[in-house]
């Protein structure tokens, strides 16, 4: 299978308060199509590696692959690029800017992306928002929404640029068990009917347990 | 919304989501630019209308006698040899006559002079007035009048009688408007003028004349050189000075030193002669531009203030804008372009401000009286103030939102989005 994700002898070093290491050389594969979950105790280092992987935190030794490109020699521009046409993100929080509509929200990464004029970017943003059930709050002030659909929102604008890979750093941590499972499901639908590339940090086990595959950190090593 | 800018429709909404704020950023350039407007005009319209004043009683160029006080002895420059010593003690000044010799020639030549427009003859002298019991000190002009007044305007600043009168009565006066205050003097009357030579006039008041400068008027009053001569008994030939208005008075510098080597003569051009006034306007237009400096200076830190606390509260969005995409860049743009905003449209409004500051204060009736006399306060309302206070109020609102901007644009996702 073609890998979408791949790190070679990957290890970040934290230098303050003192020299720590947070991951130790990881070699890692992610083929498109999987839905793989990051679990580890806290502290073992799997936010570091989301983060490291996601190109957000560009401190660390070794070489990370996305589609065969390596990323480690890219400049922080040039991997702003990257994020906007390739990765997704759902974090634990929704970060959709307040004083937006929700579909001006879902719009921001492909108005930046710009490869569409506005109108087709509109249609592109309301059929994401239809997809999650959400098309009726399109027009709402993004802190209008409640929990459970700020965060199909930020799934919806991790979705615009149709990327290769959607990371997520606990993304239903802070949602209650019924909205944590609607988010689930739509990962699910995600994978299983565009063949999306998800990787997911989280400590539920249940969560964990419903994807292809788990993979466990600890103390910065990957232990299978 | 242009698809290809969302960071200005970011900024956009930054400003208007927090409506308070950015009123009070604008406000402060508002009133930066406003009070420039404001200062800079009064400033430039005072200058002008003391200039204006000022020109208009000095001679674009006068040429005068200046009596050498500091001569060296006859014996000491003529025949002095090495190791000799020459002493003359208790040495005079010689009884010199600060008369212009051929000065009626002189006048005839410069005439047909191309850049000159008038040239009139002067003879001057301190006086003493007196009506009836009320006497004051001062100076009478002997003049040709009709040319005096094509070098000074005279006649439009008539107070009272008929300037050029004056031709056509070789007994009369005319009076600075203070100095008939001072005698309580009317038209028609019959004035006592006293020379140092003892001599004693009576001459007729045909007219009163205000030059709008106060001192001047207190103590100036004009005469036929008939008259002027006749106080100081000399005879019909004698005049002190030659004023010349020029076509182009910025030609006076180059002009006046031709004349000077041509004739013999000290010939002051106007620049010179009112250089300490200019010397005060520079002071005061160094004091003027640090005060209206100061002022924007102070309203940039108003706009870096609130800029720093709009990201301050605008951190999250920073952070998730860097991680769908934006660049380091787009951040700064964003926030550079609400500093430019909140500099346009304060800006703007600080022209009009001090645009209307100038109309209303300008048409309040004040009559100053003081070192100059001015009915309103004058403007200078020159489109130059203007664009420059515009500019120099965007440039300091460009380099307050920089900073901020450039943090905003400095912030790692990773620490907010971890921190949480």
């Amino acid at each position: 299978m073609e890998a979408i994700l791949e790190t070679k002898q990957l290890s970040k070093f934290f230098y303050d308060p003192v020299e720590f290491q947070a991951l130790k050389k990881i070699d890692l594969v992610v083929p498109k199509g999987q839905f793989a979950a990051i679990m580890g105790s806290s502290g073992s280092g799997k936010s570091t590696l989301l983060y490291v992987l996601s190109t957000l935190d560009t401190q660390y030794e070794g070489h990370l692959y996305l589609e065969g490109e390596d990323l480690s020699l890219k400049t922080k521009d040039e991997l702003a690029a990257i994020r906007n046409e390739k990765i997704g993100f759902v974090f634990q929080f929704h970060y959709l800017l307040p004083e937006f509509t929700v579909l001006e929200n879902v719009m921001l990464p492909a108005l930046k992306l710009a490869k569409l004029d506005q109108k087709q970017i509109e249609a592109n943003a309301m059929e994401k928002l239809r997809m999650l059930g959400l098309e009726d709050q399109a027009l709402k002030k993004a802190n209008k929404l409640s929990g459970g659909q700020q965060q199909r929102a930020a799934i919806a604008r991790a979705l615009i640029n149709n990327p290769k890979i959607i990371f997520g750093d606990e993304p239903t941590g802070n949602l209650d068990s019924k909205n944590a499972d609607t988010v689930f499901d739509i990962l699910k639908e995600l994978k299983e009917n565009f063949n999306q590339t998800i990787l997911v940090v989280t400590h539920d086990t249940s969560f964990a347990n419903k994807t292809d595959r788990i993979i466990r950190l600890h103390d910065g090593e990957v232990v299978n | 919304m242009n698809t290809k800018s969302p960071n200005i429709k970011i900024a956009l909404i930054h400003l208007l989501s927090k409506k308070r704020q950015t009123i009070v950023a604008m406000l402060g350039v508002t009133f930066g630019i406003a009070m420039f407007i404001f200062q800079a005009g009064l400033m430039s319209g005072f200058q002008t209308v003391f200039i204006d004043q000022t020109i208009n009683t000095t001679a674009n160029i006068r040429i005068y006698n200046e009596p050498d006080n500091n001569r060296k002895s006859i014996l000491a420059s003529n025949g002095k040899k090495e190791n000799e010593w020459i002493v003359v003690r208790n040495q005079k000044v010689k009884d010199e006559q600060t008369k212009i010799k051929n000065g009626y020639q002189i006048i005839k030549q410069l005439e047909k002079h191309p850049d000159i427009a008038g040239i009139s003859p002067f003879l001057g002298s301190q006086t003493i007035f007196r009506l009836g019991i009320a006497q004051t000190s001062g100076r009478v002009s002997g003049v040709n009048i009709e040319k005096e007044n094509l070098l000074f305007n005279l006649a439009e600043n008539t107070v009272e009688g008929n300037i050029l009168s004056l031709q056509n009565t070789p007994n009369g006066i005319i009076l600075g408007i203070g100095l008939a205050e001072l005698l309580g003097a009317k038209l028609g009357d019959n004035i006592n003028v006293i020379s140092p030579k003892g001599v004693e006039l009576l001459l007729k008041v045909v007219g009163i004349h205000r030059s709008g400068i106060v001192e001047v008027d207190k103590v100036r009053a004009f005469v036929n050189l008939r008259s002027a001569q006749q106080l100081l008994q000399v005879d019909g030939s004698y005049i002190t000075d030659i004023n010349i208005k020029l076509r182009d008075i910025n030609k006076a510098v180059p002009l006046s030193k031709e004349l000077a080597f041509k004739y013999g003569y000290t010939a002051q051009n106007w620049i010179d002669a009112n250089s300490n006034i200019f010397g005060v306007f520079k002071i005061q237009n160094m004091v003027t531009a640090l005060v209206i400096g100061s002022i924007l200076i102070v309203s940039g830190f108003g706009i870096f203030n609130i800029l720093m606390m709009i990201i301050y509260e605008k951190m999250q969005d920073i952070a998730i804008l860097k991680a769908i995409g934006y660049r380091d860049k787009d951040i700064r743009t964003i926030f550079l372009t609400e500093s430019l905003i909140i500099g346009f449209f304060g800006g703007i409004i600080g022209l009009l401000l001090g645009f209307a500051l100038q109309e209303i204060v300008g048409s309040i009736k004040m009559n100053i009286k003081g070192f100059v006399a001015m009915e309103h306060m004058q403007f200078n309302q020159s489109p130059y103030f203007y664009a420059f206070a515009f500019v120099f109020g965007m440039i300091v609102t460009a380099v307050a939102g920089y900073i901020p901007a450039r943090k905003a644009s400095k912030i790692d996702p990773v620490d907010i989005i971890r921190s949480k």
